[in-house]
């Protein structure tokens, strides 16, 4: 075994000691830094859930165009012509949707309701057109208006009953989702001063309180970071209780907050439940808080150790 | 071994602790400082294990320059000396035989070898059946002694004792001269400061130092 890991081995022996010598003292303040880390994890998990939702939404302006009861099914194709007109220069996809086929995909998509939906005798829908635009900047307001206006023209089309833009409701969720990861970035970057003051502050307690032991191992040869590694892990376990803490409770937060989500799902059809953080991420955030706290351990170890000759 | 040339240390501009101060150390030497309190014993000591740096002048230990010794050599100075306070300065919170292996600990020196010199050291000083006791159950005699043996445990080169003997009694005071007459006598450097002149009196060379000047025993 070499002087390295075996110089380890004691600085994570004596910062163990160190939480021994006062457990209560250690948990409250991971109990401080969990409550700190526990709102952007919570925040981290809300986003990885919904995450999925918004990435299965285009947001490439989409307009849908229904024509009216009893058009012909040749009056309604006679339109593609003038719709590849309008369009042209846009890059656009222009699909033509059979009423059949609309009623087809409606009960594909109805979560189960396709008994009622057989119920209904004539199929109630329209032959209809949908149209993708390529190119097109999702968040541009100028756009926005361009489609806008093409979607004005093609309500002027004879047959034709009415004409959605329906991208602008995806515009604004991908719009808010990225407000919501800004504001969470923001909350993390605040509750990580947060977390390394604490551990700062931790640390400088035990450097005071140990003051004598750290003067006679530098008179007895101590060298700098034989001194520092015991603080430096104090913090990283710190770090490590607390992230491990707040994931637990997030974690057993989503069991009430399920319950809740679960019976607004059941509205819309869905089976949307919110899930626990994969493996990985939790990895991820472990990893962080012990980061955090090794950053708040160095940075009062550097600052107090440098006081005392 | 330990070699002073001109040299002087001011704390302040009012506070002239050492002036101009030249002495030879020889390896395998024991050597006692005297003086009455503020003559400059303790700083010269203090220089001699990198604690205080001359202010002009040259302090040469074991070859090394100490004002020119990096902050990274420090510690590696002192793993070479054994040093012996006034005050022991043992850990009140472990006991004595982890007080004594602390110098082994700190070059990562295995714990079962560490523990085992330690044993040997307070063997020597006659503590080794104290080991499991905490330093605040010795008396200061006792606890001088638990401090030689630390000092003593890295086999270190040169013994720097500051005031060993100083708040214990005559036939405590005698114990811990000898621990270390026997340390001087198996061959490590000897240096003791003192003002206690029954002590002094033992054959070995005094340097004599007042209000930070050297008046006797330098060469």
């Amino acid at each position: 075994m070499n002087i390295w890991f075996r110089q380890h081995r004691f600085a994570f022996g004596a910062a163990l000691a160190t939480v021994r010598k006062s457990p209560g003292s250690f948990l409250f303040n991971v109990l401080v830094v969990a409550v700190a880390l526990a709102l952007p994890f919570a925040g981290v998990t809300l986003l990885d859930n919904v995450r999925p939702l918004s990435e299965q939404l285009s947001v490439d302006p989409e307009i849908s165009l229904f024509m009216k009861p009893g058009v012909a099914r040749e009056d309604a194709r006679a339109l593609a012509p003038q719709l590849q007109q309008l369009l042209a220069g846009n890059h656009a996809k222009i699909s033509f949707i059979p009423r059949e086929q609309a009623l087809d995909d409606l009960k594909d998509k109805s979560g189960g309701l396709d008994d009622v939906i057989s119920t209904l005798g004539d199929n109630p829908l329209p032959d209809s057109y949908v149209m993708k635009l390529d190119g097109f900047a999702a968040t541009s307001s100028a756009e926005a208006a361009r489609v806008d206006l093409l979607a004005d023209h093609m309500r002027q089309l004879p047959g034709v009953d009415s004409v959605q833009v329906d991208s602008a409701w995806v515009k604004r969720l991908a719009a808010l989702l990225g407000v919501l990861r800004l504001a969470l970035l923001l909350l993390a970057v605040t509750l990580g001063v947060v977390v390394i003051a604490v551990v700062f502050n931790t640390v400088r307690l035990q450097v005071l309180t140990q003051r004598e032991e750290i003067a006679v191992s530098k008179l007895l040869g101590a060298t700098d970071n034989f001194i520092h590694r015991p603080f430096y892990y104090t913090g990283a376990l710190l770090g490590l209780g607390a992230g491990a803490v707040a994931l637990g409770g997030v974690a057993l937060a989503l069991r009430p907050l399920n319950t809740a989500v679960g019976e607004f799902a059941r509205l819309y059809a869905s089976d949307f439940q919110l899930m626990a953080l994969p493996p990985l991420a939790i990895v991820g955030l472990l990893a962080i808080s012990a980061a955090l706290g090794l950053v708040g351990a160095m940075l009062s170890v550097q600052r107090h150790l440098a006081r005392l000759k | 071994m330990i070699e002073f040339q001109s040299v002087s240390k001011k704390y302040s501009a009012d506070a002239l602790a050492l002036s101009d101060v030249s002495l030879n150390i020889a390896r395998g030497e024991l050597v006692y400082l005297a003086g009455p309190s503020g003559a400059g014993k303790s700083t010269l000591m203090k220089m001699v294990a990198a604690i205080e740096r001359p202010t002009s002048g040259r302090v040469t230990v074991n070859g090394q320059d100490i004002g020119k010794l990096k902050k990274a050599g420090v510690p590696f100075l002192r793993r070479n000396l054994g040093l012996i306070f006034q005050h022991q300065r043992l850990l009140n919170d472990r006991n004595l035989l982890a007080n004594v292996m602390l110098p082994l600990i700190v070059t990562g020196a295995p714990k079962a070898q560490a523990a085992e010199r330690a044993r040997a050291a307070l063997d020597k000083v006659g503590m080794l059946d104290r080991a499991r006791a905490l330093p605040m159950e010795l008396s200061g005699g006792e606890q001088q002694r638990v401090a030689i043996a630390r000092a003593i445990v890295n086999r270190p080169q040169i013994i720097l004792a500051d005031e060993p003997t100083a708040n214990l009694d005559r036939a405590a005071a005698d114990r811990v001269i000898d621990a270390l007459h026997a340390f001087h006598a198996a061959g490590v450097t000897c240096v003791i400061s003192s003002h206690d002149e029954q002590i002094l009196d033992s054959g070995a060379r005094v340097i004599r130092l007042e209000h930070g000047m050297l008046v006797g025993g330098g060469a």
